[in-house]
């Protein structure tokens, strides 16, 4: 199964770093779908299948943070994993995501490496696109 | 903070984000030498600024030859250089400051009490060698192989 990857970040230059670190990385990837802030963002929630957000944290009009709490209201959203990319490195900021809700914290300047990591930790499949799976569920029904 | 312990730390910062984002080995000078004389050729300067506020409030900054910017967007891109457009220029040089400021109060500030505020780009014609002089705050100057930098701190 193809992911759709939603990266948000002010930032063009390094939403087309993040865009060719996962074009590159070898996983199932589908649609990689852009927003400039927290607000974007909720707009192309609302109107595409995401599978993982990557988002930046210090952005205009709805920051990153904010755009977790937002998703949190939402029954559908809430369940998509969050990862923050972001030079806000404090344990202070990694422990406020980690309470609202986010999956994973890399923070910039990161090696193209902890990005493949992530995707790999959140979709649970490795570089070839082969998901990742428990012995327990081959040949269940699923 | 002191000013050495922040100085060693902004050192710090700008040596990792160079390096691991731009590809660009660089040397910290230990030196006492004005922005003025550091950039003391005919090159066209530009640069950005990035304000922060908590326990004390002030900006970063960046300054770095106009000419440099097209290769280090296109390191950072991985892009040819040909195909690097002005917007993109500005939002490197940006970005470069913006995980510059981000990564050095990641190295002092544990508790998250300094917030960052937007990067904003700073054009050529605002960097003339009589600006330089009206700068404030304090300085590091860097070397890259082919290039000479600056980054700044200025608390109000």
């Amino acid at each position: 199964m193809a992911f759709n990857v939603l990266i948000v970040d002010d930032s063009s230059s390094m939403r087309a770093i993040v865009r060719k670190i996962i074009k590159v990385s070898g996983f199932n990837i589908g649609e990689l779908l852009e927003a400039a802030d927290g607000k974007e963002a909720i707009k192309v929630l609302m109107d595409k299948w995401v599978d993982l957000v990557l988002t930046d944290i210090n952005m205009p009009n709805m920051n990153g943070l904010e755009l977790i709490s937002e998703m949190k209201k939402d029954e559908m959203l809430k369940l998509i994993p969050v990862v923050m990319v972001t030079t806000e490195g404090s344990e202070k900021r990694i422990q406020e995501s980690m309470e609202l809700g986010a999956s994973g914290y890399i923070k910039k300047p990161f090696l193209p490496e902890e990005i493949k990591r992530t995707l790999s930790a959140i979709m649970g499949e490795d570089e070839d696109g082969q998901r990742d799976y428990d012995e327990d569920d081959e040949g269940s029904d699923f | 903070m002191d000013r050495e312990t922040m100085m060693k730390t902004m050192r710090e910062a700008t040596s990792n984000v160079l390096e691991t984002m731009f590809y660009q080995p660089v040397q910290i000078r230990d030196t006492n030498c004005s922005l003025q004389k550091w950039f003391s050729g005919k090159q066209f300067l530009v640069g950005a600024t990035l304000s922060f506020n908590g326990p004390s409030a002030g900006s970063f900054y960046l300054l770095l030859p106009a000419t440099m910017v097209t290769g280090i967007t296109a390191n950072f891109l991985g892009i040819e250089e040909e195909k690097i457009n002005e917007e993109q220029k500005k939002d490197t040089v940006k970005e470069s400051l913006n995980m510059i400021g981000g990564h050095m109060l990641s190295l002092f500030d544990t508790e998250g009490a300094f917030k960052l505020g937007i990067p904003e780009f700073i054009e050529e014609n605002d960097l003339t060698k009589d600006k330089l002089g009206g700068l404030k705050g304090d300085a590091i100057l860097i070397e890259t192989e082919e290039n000479r930098l600056a980054a700044g701190i200025v608390i109000e």
